[in-house]
């Protein structure tokens, strides 16, 4: 073999060792180094939803308004409310003067079980007195003063029992008056609540509630976007899942081209396994699928964005397309 | 570099834009490979102009994914 062959040889297979060392490297980069096409912005969205039911007599924001926590949204009919605050009111003050009444009567039976006390003592020493002097007396007459004695204290038991008849019934009209007390308060907090309030700051986004619509209690009727809460959602192929980690740095790249910096934040534990619904009796309805070619699942990624690293103005919406590339820390 | 370009408003991955211009390169090198009969050099000439293609293509890629 002559040095001239030698050398072509060695020049050739150099060349091919390197092109397949390339490729190879290229592959391996490509294919699981930790990035991604499929990334979405996602935000915070508040379904806010009247406590209480009415039309909606008005609505204080615009459509794609930025909104602060407390900021009145909209505004329920309050008449109704309204009336049911008086009518609480009213039962409130009858309560009080049922209340007070009781108390009058209590006064009245502890005045009148003084008096059957009273009664009673003055009867029973008639009656003492008599038997002291049974001679000078007829029998008739201290057979009456016993009689009156006894008819006394029965007279004054009973004036004791009604004294704590008035006092249970003092008590029920007390707890009736809390009974209205509290229900004055639910009248108040029904009345406050026709005004609904934006329970965090953010935008108000696709505003289609209008003067005039009937807001049903507890159905969310207006979307508000938490203005402090976005971030990325990365959904990353499980192939390149073992090179990310919890506090990595990421580079989040939106389709406009804006760059942005973030951090791993958490990664998905689970994902729906679509090919394992449960059929229509109870067993696994498995698909049969050929599996020369396998696509690998893609497990979302929360990755928090970095607000100082946005440039100034830069309008983040959620559902936006984002690139994301992990530089591993 | 961005992982993706939009080329007439369709987003293409860049890797398919290296991988152009690395036919474009190879076949720069080839020419001048020919013209001053470096090719005298080369045991197998298709087999060193494929390993030169890759060789452009795997290293233009892998400095555009950084």
């Amino acid at each position: 073999m002559t040095t001239q062959s030698l050398i072509r040889a060695s020049v050739t297979l150099f060349m091919v060792a390197l092109a397949a060392l390339l490729a190879w490297a290229l592959w391996q980069h490509y294919m699981y180094s930790p990035w991604t096409r499929d990334g979405r912005v996602r935000a915070r969205v508040v379904q806010v939803a009247p406590d209480v039911s009415g039309l909606v007599t008005e609505v204080a924001v615009a459509d794609n308004q930025t909104v602060q926590q407390g900021d009145l949204l909209f505004v329920i009919d309050r008449s109704r409310y309204r009336n049911a605050l008086q009518q609480a009111e009213a039962d409130q003050r009858a309560a009080e003067a049922a209340a007070r009444a009781a108390g009058a009567d209590i006064r009245a039976a502890q005045a009148s079980a003084a008096k059957a006390r009273a009664e009673f003592a003055m009867r029973q020493a008639e009656s003492r007195r008599r038997d002291r002097i049974a001679e000078a007396v007829s029998r008739e007459v201290r057979d009456n003063a016993h009689s009156n004695a006894d008819a006394a204290q029965a007279q004054l038991q009973a004036a004791q029992a009604s004294h704590q008849r008035a006092t249970a019934s003092q008590q029920q009209l007390l707890a009736r008056l809390q009974q209205a007390n509290a229900a004055l308060a639910l009248a108040q907090l029904n009345l406050e609540r026709t005004q609904v309030r934006a329970p965090v700051d953010g935008y108000v986004t696709n505003l289609e509630l209008y003067p005039g619509d009937y807001a049903h209690a507890g159905q969310a009727h207006m979307a508000l976007i938490d203005r402090h809460d976005f971030w990325v959602y990365g959904y990353f192929e499980e192939t390149k899942l073992p090179n990310v980690h919890v506090g990595d740095a990421v580079q989040v790249r939106l389709l406009s081209g804006i760059r942005a910096r973030g951090t791993v934040d958490s990664i998905a534990h689970g994902i729906a396994d679509r090919d394992n619904p449960t059929g229509a009796n109870l067993l696994a309805d498995v698909n049969p699928t050929f599996n020369w070619v396998r696509l690998a699942q893609r497990v979302p990624v929360r990755v928090s964005i970095d607000a100082d690293s946005l440039p100034e103005g830069t309008v983040l919406a959620a559902g936006m397309t984002a690139t994301l590339t992990l530089n591993p820390s | 570099m961005p992982r993706e370009i939009a080329v007439l408003d369709a987003l293409v991955p860049s890797l398919l834009l290296v991988f152009v211009f690395s036919l474009l390169l190879q076949w720069a090198v080839d020419w001048v490979g020919g013209r001053y009969g470096l090719y005298r050099y080369v045991w197998h000439p298709p087999l060193f102009r494929v390993a030169v293609f890759f060789c452009c293509f795997g290293g233009l890629g892998l400095l555009a994914m950084q």
